[in-house]
């Protein structure tokens, strides 16, 4: 396929389908191994050089490829290996010193069975299926590991599957198939109306109806509006959107063009943290093919339809999350959140209407699209549809990506896929939503997660990070670590957020060092509850979630720093 | 008047609502938190800020309930540990019974604003909306926020209009006008010449300011106001009455 080819119809979406797949399923075997940011960080960048030249030396023939994150990212680096009409085999803790011994098994058509972790006969990757070969009976099946038995991969469907730096391996399992139908045959206002039906709720952290902000958005006065993606995922502990960006970045260019076509706008901006350098060079790269294509730029698909996205980076301010925020910074200005109305919707980039949703948000307009409202809204419960994908981390035995349908519960999560605690110790809480989120005790853990139940106990979903704490983890410890996060994040805009958590700060550091009055605890309790209730963005609003639930379900751990004559 | 802001609306009617960082020329901030009330609708209320919320026909609002009451208790506790040197937030705080705070003081030695600045944005703002200068901003962010010059250095843009001392609520930022020069004290000592008057020879504005006002005006005045003191102008207008009444000349300036 030349560079200057443009896709214009389904023929031509169906000839580059065939080049992909011959990319996926090559009738040579096939190594590919887990770069996201997590394979990198275990020293699979080492493996792929490895590979690299041992096949390059003895020229083999092999197709060696880098793939995205499958997730399980305790168990990188995680190698994908394809012998034709065999299972798709994943390899787990590949290292360098490995490599030779995967060359030579897969030379002679086999899998080293010691590094094993699974095989998969078939993979839905929900916009198309595809089929694998029979074999290696004795390898466990993808099914049998308990960490992948208990989720529903949508959102996650491609990831460590396909290499995210090729457009062909994303078209090639139905990507961009979506996009092509509705470009060519649907009602822009019917596939806002697709979008409304499947409950398709913000993947932000607030839940507001997807589809509701794009009608809003549409019929706000205005012309030249934007819509925006929301990148500057930082939470501690979160990676949700990273993964999702670096392990299939197309999935996020397609629910953009997809949005704008919808609303009718022809200027699209991405938002991402400067942190994420990886995702920000294969998003660069998706959208560079996706022009060369002609998937963005001047008529898609051959249509009247113009579209294009542009990166915007951040400089680090984890303020810059909240919208307002986020568009001055996007402007150049100080990134301060300035009160609301006027929304984005009304007045946004450059006072024009913007919708402004998260990564995951616009990951699963493709799905919705593809399979239908119905389809998705049967995902989840009524009022929570669909997947969400949460980063499993802290003590917790299976450290990794898990995705699974809204309204899953806690223990299911933490336990049934995670585990429970690392080295078989007692798990205490979780804290979900990161530092504006709360810490549930595990007594809470038949909780399902869904935005109203999270509310409900003081937590909130926020993007999607889980901690999990311990036995040996002190609550009062863990408060002070997200105030002390979430103070020196503050902007320094209104009083009670930056004035407020540093005191709270204070007051924690004092109670820490034993030197409390009872008295401390009680102002702790009000301050904490002033900066809920007076704070001018969402940041101090939800900041003190961590002490208030703290104080509200591990009292006994404060009470302990403070001693009894004291008292 | 549907649309109007409502803190403007409360001024009006006498109606003691508290605020710090509003100011009616600039758009609204909603920064300091004093100014909340509570909206009702459909019997829930929420809490919102003054300064920023518009009122319609039908709107129901509260300005003192317990809970407001209670959270502006906190907030000036904030305030005087934040400004503990600023007798206004003192006066303001007493009206709620405030007279102390349980948090740990804010002292900074050599502080330029004197251990009075709240940080409401006002001067920032007047600064760059108003005047389009950009003299000063922010610096820092969350508790370490603190506005000055860039770098802490003498900045020449500044026009030593003092506008951002006539706003600033807490009267923290402090001028001090030496003969020929004036001085920015909480601004890195920002020096401003000013000129002197024709007449008198007293000097009185800061040249930049009168250069700026020059670009504004009719020629004709330039020559006029530029060069001569408030006080010279009062006493050449009288001048040029009084002999107009006489009718040795025509009209007056």
């Amino acid at each position: 396929m030349g560079g200057s080819m443009r896709i214009k119809s389904r023929s031509d979406l169906e000839e580059v389908r065939t080049i992909g797949l011959s990319k996926i399923q090559p009738d040579r075997p096939r190594i590919a191994i887990g770069l996201s940011t997590c394979g990198i960080a275990v020293g699979g960048e080492n493996l792929f050089n490895r590979l690299y030249t041992l096949i390059k030396e003895g020229g083999y023939d092999i197709a060696l490829t880098k793939v995205g994150c499958i997730g399980y990212c305790k168990e990188e680096p995680i190698v994908a290996v394809t012998i034709p009409k065999k299972p798709l085999i994943l390899l787990h803790r590949v290292f360098p010193e490995n490599a030779e011994e995967v060359i030579n098994a897969v030379l002679k058509g086999e899998v080293p069975e010691s590094l094993a972790l699974c095989r998969i006969l078939e993979w839905d990757h929900i916009t198309g299926i595809l089929q694998y070969g029979e074999g290696f009976d004795t390898i466990p099946l993808y099914n049998d590991v308990p960490f992948f038995l208990h989720q529903t991969k949508v959102i996650l469907r491609d990831a460590g599957f396909i290499n995210p730096e090729d457009i062909d391996e994303y078209i090639a399992v139905g990507g961009y198939e979506a996009a092509y139908t509705t470009l060519t045959e649907r009602d822009p206002d019917a596939v806002i109306d697709e979008v409304k039906q499947s409950g398709l709720r913000g993947r932000g952290g607030a839940g507001f109806p997807a589809g509701l902000k794009w009608e809003i958005t549409k019929k706000a006065k205005g012309t030249d509006k934007y819509i925006v993606c929301n990148a500057d995922e930082g939470d501690p502990g979160a990676y949700m959107n990273r993964n999702e960006m670096e392990s299939d970045p197309h999935m996020l260019v397609e629910g953009m063009l997809i949005g704008a076509y919808a609303m009718g706008i022809s200027e699209g901006l991405i938002y991402i943290r400067a942190e994420y350098p990886l995702a920000i060079k294969r998003l660069r790269h998706a959208i560079d093919q996706a022009r060369e294509y002609g998937l963005l730029g001047d008529n898609i698909f051959g249509t009247s339809f113009c579209f294009d996205i542009q990166l915007a980076t951040g400089a680090g301010a984890f303020v810059c999350g909240e919208s307002t925020a986020l568009v001055a910074s996007i402007e150049g200005k100080t990134g301060r959140p300035h009160p609301r109305p006027p929304r984005l919707t009304d007045s946004g980039v450059w006072g024009r209407p913007t919708d402004l949703n998260n990564v995951e948000t616009w990951c699963n307009v493709p799905v919705i699209i593809a399979k239908g409202s119905k389809w998705y809204s049967g995902i989840g419960n009524s009022s929570n549809t669909g997947t969400k994908v949460f980063s499993l981390v802290g003590k917790v035995e299976n450290v990794g990506m898990v995705e699974v349908p809204l309204g899953t519960s806690l223990h299911r999560i933490i336990f049934d896929i995670g585990s429970g605690g690392a080295g078989g110790k007692a798990v205490k809480a979780v804290q979900t939503g990161g530092p504006s989120g709360g810490c549930i005790p595990v007594r809470l853990f038949d909780t399902g997660v869904d935005f109203e139940n999270l509310n409900r106990i003081g937590s909130m979903m926020g993007s999607g990070g889980l901690v999990v704490m311990d036995e040996d983890t002190n609550m009062v410890d863990i408060a002070r670590y997200f105030i002390n996060f979430a103070a020196s994040e503050s902007c320094g805009k209104c009083v009670p957020c930056r004035e407020g958590l540093k005191h709270i700060l204070l007051i924690l550091n004092k109670i820490i060092s034993g030197k409390a009055l009872a008295q401390d605890l009680i102002l702790l309790a009000s301050l904490s509850d002033t900066i809920q209730k007076t704070s001018l963005c969402g940041l101090g609003q939800t900041a003190v979630n961590p002490v208030q639930t703290t104080l509200k379900y591990f009292m006994n751990e404060y009470e302990a720093f403070i001693s009894q004559e004291k008292r | 008047m549907e649309g109007e802001i409502l803190l403007l609306v409360a001024i009006r009617e006498k109606i003691d609502i508290p605020h710090l960082c509003y100011e009616e020329s600039l758009d609204p901030y909603g920064a300091c938190r004093l100014c909340m009330v509570e909206v009702v609708t459909c019997g829930k209320t929420e809490m919102t800020t003054a300064c920023t919320l518009r009122v319609y026909n039908g709107l129901e609002v509260l300005t003192d309930t317990p809970e407001i009451i209670r959270h502006r208790k906190t907030l000036f506790e904030l305030y005087l540990a934040e400004a503990p040197k600023s007798e206004i937030i003192k006066t303001m705080a007493e009206r709620y019974g405030v007279t102390k705070t349980p948090f740990l003081k804010k002292i900074v030695h050599d502080d330029p604003l004197g251990g009075k600045c709240i940080l409401c944005g006002l001067c920032v703002r007047v600064c760059n909306e108003i005047m389009g200068a950009s003299a000063i901003q922010f610096i820092n962010r969350g508790p370490y926020t603190v506005v000055n010059t860039p770098f802490f250095e003498e900045n020449p843009v500044c026009m030593g209009c003092g506008t951002c001392a006539k706003v600033c609520p807490t009267e923290a930022i402090v001028i001090e006008d030496i003969s020929d020069e004036r001085i920015m004290k909480s601004w890195s000592n920002t020096k401003i010449r000013r000129i002197a008057c024709t007449e008198c020879g007293r000097y009185f504005g800061p040249e930049p300011v009168m250069k700026y006002i020059n670009t504004r005006l009719d020629p004709d005045l330039i020559e006029k106001l530029h060069t001569i003191c408030p006080a010279c102008r009062g006493k050449t207008i009288a001048r040029q009455e009084i002999l107009a009444k006489r009718g040795d000349i025509g009209n007056h300036v």
